[in-house]
């Protein structure tokens, strides 16, 4: 009796106290072990970590069905069903890598990104701003000026550039900081993007919400004021900002005869509110009043001058909507308008330009799968251009067209594994001036060769409509159309990067202009390579780095009477940029070199078109930063320290003097240097921040 | 049989019973916890501070109303940041310790230690490139370390987390400390004070506030 009772008394304990073992080994796709890795039984607490070897081990009390979980950073959740049944179980259990944004490949051929997020990316918007030298226009490699387009949120921005003198730097009318991601192509750039023959700077700006701050800048040349409110989800921002270089002017010494120099008055507001979980709305605007008048020389004879004066209106609004439609699918749209009026005054004639823009776009994107993913939109684009020539002595003269582009696009991120992926997407358009459709291609792909190295390269077809001096000339013009290859390879260390690009871009239906007749008969090519190298990590406090690009570009368009080099085109572009910052002196010292050789000018004196070349530009620029107390900066930069007379070209007058030869002028920057000195103030509850991310 | 043999049986089944279904005074939820806290604050490397965390972890995914697992989880992913050197893995612990976070405060949106600790996410994040994050995360960190002070005056971590960006935004502009100091004052004046109702509450950062005491004259 007793022995039975025991009996009964000790298969109860181990009927009760039933452990099974499970046991086994995590590996990765190539077999090899992954520790730490986190194992076990969904909704229990039964479950153990990995070793060194990936081998586990754990008891667990459960029976019947389970769900045995295993998750590791990198790698896809794995669940298995397995059932207890008493005998102890081993598994062999393969994990899936992830494709992540931290590891994964990027496109990167043609592209240089700034981003404060992504780590991988060239620069940070911190460096774009306190890079010594001119912030005038991006330099776009082998193509002209014109033939980049900026894109806020995705929304496309007319007229980016503020107007300024002749040959004098424009400069942007947004600053790099208010965005998170900034992203320069030189070529290949997006199916999404489109109307840009050469080049396309998208600008993504910032989710976070702010902190509240007022922000005062004291300059050489003006003054703002700007403050941020913040809330729950939201906040809003406004600035107000005067320009007036007339008292600078007054100082230092300027080539270019000023009657009134200029002076602008810019408003710009910014909201921006959290709505549900994912969802976002942002709205921008942009109000700029801008005037200058000088007096052009004639170059035979000084005292024989005409006035040019021009005043300038821009308006820009932008409103934005993203929200998520499922846990793969997002939805974006947007609406933007643009409006400039150019008063121009020459003498007694006044040319009246206006040209409004407006944007609707909506882009639906998301993962089709965990290796591929799908943007697709829609986008209509309407343009309305008119320009006046009103004289005394002539009838009014108007020119005017109105341009509406419909675009369709696709385009998809195919990933191999997180070292491959392949992009190919293409563009529809149909365009009312021609009322034709066309498609544009687009293929890109990178590898990752290593840990820290990858090879991209980027095919696409670009179109573009022409200028417009050019098109409200004749509306049926064609668009002008380019092919880019571009092959790059780029290394990102922790604190060093190394990239290496070369590219030929090929253009077709180029405008020529006979007499005064326009067609698209022109073409041209661009081909080089460009260099780059950074290094944060060598020396101490010192970040530096140094690019070389060699352009190899010829064109035969507008007037050119054969196939020539283009003159904003230089054979070899070198720049060198370093900051260095000095705790002692609770500075940061900036200063930029850069080397450059001759562009083309032509010389009606001389036979050959565009045979002659401008001396060399070089530029020694330098720029301080102190910070006496957190809230506190005092900036002080120079450009062309070494005072070099650089040339950009030569006008000539329309006569010949009496040796039979034409008179010319050079076309100097308007002065030899340009100082400026800036107090910037921020009052905020948290003492430590400043605006010096917003320089 | 007689009756008195089967009530030591009864018995025996009884109390097996009763340990079986959680009836012991510390229940099956708060062993497991408080063998993991003591684990996480013990752990002298990133692998044995990555066991605790897939400890809370799982007991995360099975208790869905309580923050703690979520809190310890992100803390542990938080002090294996601290310990890396590479910038690119640091920023993967801390996303993990958000995405802790971020349940954590699913759970308990107005509770001060979990604003507290995300304070100090923020904070190892400018470690990783302070030239250009050092604005955007310090100001957030000081935003969150002023709203958990704010949701909880007792709170010693806010405090000595608070101090600790103010010694080093202060140390970087070469400024006197005092305010850090001030600060600190506080904290360690908390942390003498400092009572929980709850028995898995932080106890941690009072070493922290010691070695930073040093530093203030």
């Amino acid at each position: 009796m007793k022995a039975l009772s025991t009996l009964f008394f000790y298969s109860l304990c181990t009927l009760a106290f039933a452990q099974t073992k499970i046991e086994g080994r995590i590996t990765d796709g190539k077999d090899n072990p992954i520790p730490l890795a986190n194992i076990f039984l969904k909704d229990t607490y039964d479950g153990t970590s990995s070793n060194e070897n990936g081998n586990f081990s754990f008891q667990t009390t459960e029976n019947g069905t389970q769900t045995l979980i295993v998750k590791f950073i990198g790698y896809k959740e794995f669940q298995k069903q397995i059932v207890i049944e008493g005998k102890s179980l081993n598994l062999e259990i393969r994990l899936q890598e992830e494709i992540s944004e931290l590891d994964a490949v990027t496109i990167s051929a043609g592209a240089f990104t700034a981003s404060d997020e992504s780590r991988r990316t060239v620069f940070r918007a911190v460096d774009i701003a306190t890079t010594a030298g001119e912030s005038g226009r991006l330099f776009v490699r082998g193509g002209d000026g014109n033939e980049a387009r900026t894109f806020i949120d995705g929304m496309l921005v007319l007229d980016a550039y503020s107007p300024s003198a002749p040959n004098t730097p424009s400069r942007g009318r947004f600053l790099p900081f208010m965005f998170k991601g900034t992203s320069f192509s030189t070529g290949g750039y997006s199916a999404e993007y489109g109307q840009a023959l050469s080049s396309a700077l998208v600008l993504d700006s910032k989710d976070e919400s702010e902190i509240n701050r007022t922000d005062i800048g004291i300059l050489s040349v003006g003054g703002d004021v700007a403050h941020t409110q913040s809330w729950e989800g939201g906040s809003m921002a406004g600035k107000v900002q005067y320009t007036n270089l007339r008292p600078y002017m007054g100082l230092i010494n300027q080539r270019m005869d000023w009657k009134t120099p200029p002076a602008s008055m810019e408003g710009i507001g910014a909201f921006r509110q959290k709505v549900g979980k994912h969802g976002m709305v942002k709205a921008y605007g942009n109000f700029t009043h801008s005037d200058f008048s000088l007096y052009n020389h004639n170059i035979d004879d000084y005292n024989t001058k005409q006035l040019y004066d021009l005043t300038n209106n821009y308006r820009y609004l932008n409103g934005f909507y993203k929200n998520t439609i499922n846990s793969n699918w997002m939805m974006r749209g947007g609406l933007s308008y643009t409006s400039l009026a150019n008063d121009i005054l020459i003498d007694n004639n006044k040319v009246v330009e206006t040209e409004k823009g407006i944007h609707a776009k909506t882009v639906f994107e998301g993962s089709l799968s965990d290796h591929v993913e799908l943007k697709s939109g829609l986008e209509v684009i309407n343009r309305n251009y008119d320009q006046s020539y009103i004289s005394l002595t002539e009838p009014t003269h108007t020119a005017a067209f109105e341009e509406t582009i419909t675009s369709a696009f696709v385009e998809t991120d195919v990933y191999a594994s997180n070292k491959f992926v392949t992009r190919f997407g293409g563009r529809l358009e149909h365009n009312s001036l021609l009322n034709k459709v066309s498609f544009d291609p687009r293929i890109s792909l990178a590898y990752k060769t290593d840990e820290r190295g990858q090879v991209s390269f980027a095919y696409g077809k670009f179109r573009q409509s022409p200028k417009n001096e050019l098109l409200r000339q004749d509306e049926r013009l064609d668009q002008e159309k380019a092919e880019h290859f571009i092959l790059n390879y780029q290394r990102i260390d922790n604190d060093r990067t190394f990239r290496i690009e070369t590219y030929y871009k090929r253009y077709d239906d180029l405008i020529k202009i006979e007499n005064t007749s326009l067609a698209n008969q022109g073409s041209g090519y661009a081909r080089g390579i460009e260099l780059f190298w950074r290094d944060k990590e060598s020396v101490d406090h010192l970040d530096y780095w140094i690019s070389y690009s060699f352009l190899d570009t010829e064109r035969d368009y507008l007037n050119f009477p054969v196939k020539s080099v283009p003159s904003f085109a230089s054979k070899h572009n070198f720049s060198a940029v370093a900051k260095y910052f000095v705790q002692k002196l609770k500075s940061q010292l900036g200063a930029t070199w850069s080397v450059t050789s001759g562009r083309p000018y032509n010389n009606p004196n001389e036979d050959k078109f565009n045979g002659s070349f401008t001396p060399t530009y070089r530029d020694l620029s330098f720029n301080w930063s102190y910070l006496p107390k957190p809230y506190l900066i005092v900036y002080f930069s120079c450009t062309n320290l070494l005072g070099r007379n650089n040339i950009f070209g030569y006008e000539y007058s329309t006569v010949q003097n009496e040796n039979g030869q034409y008179n010319s002028r050079p076309i100097r920057q308007a002065a030899p240097r340009f100082l400026f000195v800036g107090i910037f103030i921020t009052l905020s509850k948290d003492k430590s921040i400043n605006q010096l991310p917003t320089l | 049989m007689k009756t008195l043999t089967i009530i030591p049986i009864l018995i025996a089944i009884l109390m097996l019973a009763l340990v079986n279904f959680g009836f012991a005074s510390d229940g099956k939820y708060e062993q497991a916890m408080k063998k993991n806290i003591e684990s996480v604050y013990k752990a002298q490397s990133v692998e044995e501070l990555q066991q605790a965390v897939n400890a809370f972890e799982r007991i995360g995914t099975t208790e869905k109303d309580h923050w703690e697992p979520q809190y310890y989880a992100a803390f542990g992913y938080i002090m294996m940041a601290n310990r890396e050197k590479d910038g690119g893995k640091k920023d993967q612990y801390l996303d993990q310790a958000t995405a802790a976070l971020d349940k954590a405060k699913v759970i308990a949106p107005e509770e001060s230690e979990i604003i507290a600790l995300e304070g100090f996410a923020y904070m190892i994040r400018i470690t990783v490139d302070p030239a250009s994050r050092g604005p955007q995360f310090g100001a957030r960190a000081m935003q969150a370390y002023g709203k958990a002070s704010t949701l909880n005056p007792e709170n010693p971590r806010a405090l000595a987390l608070m101090a600790q960006m103010q010694y080093g935004t202060a140390q970087f502009f070469g400024s006197p400390a005092t305010e850090a100091c001030t600060t600190l004052n506080k904290a360690l004046e908390k942390f003498e004070t400092f009572k929980s109702e709850n028995a898995l509450a932080p106890q941690w950062g009072r070493g922290m506030a010691e070695s930073l005491k040093t530093q203030c004259k």
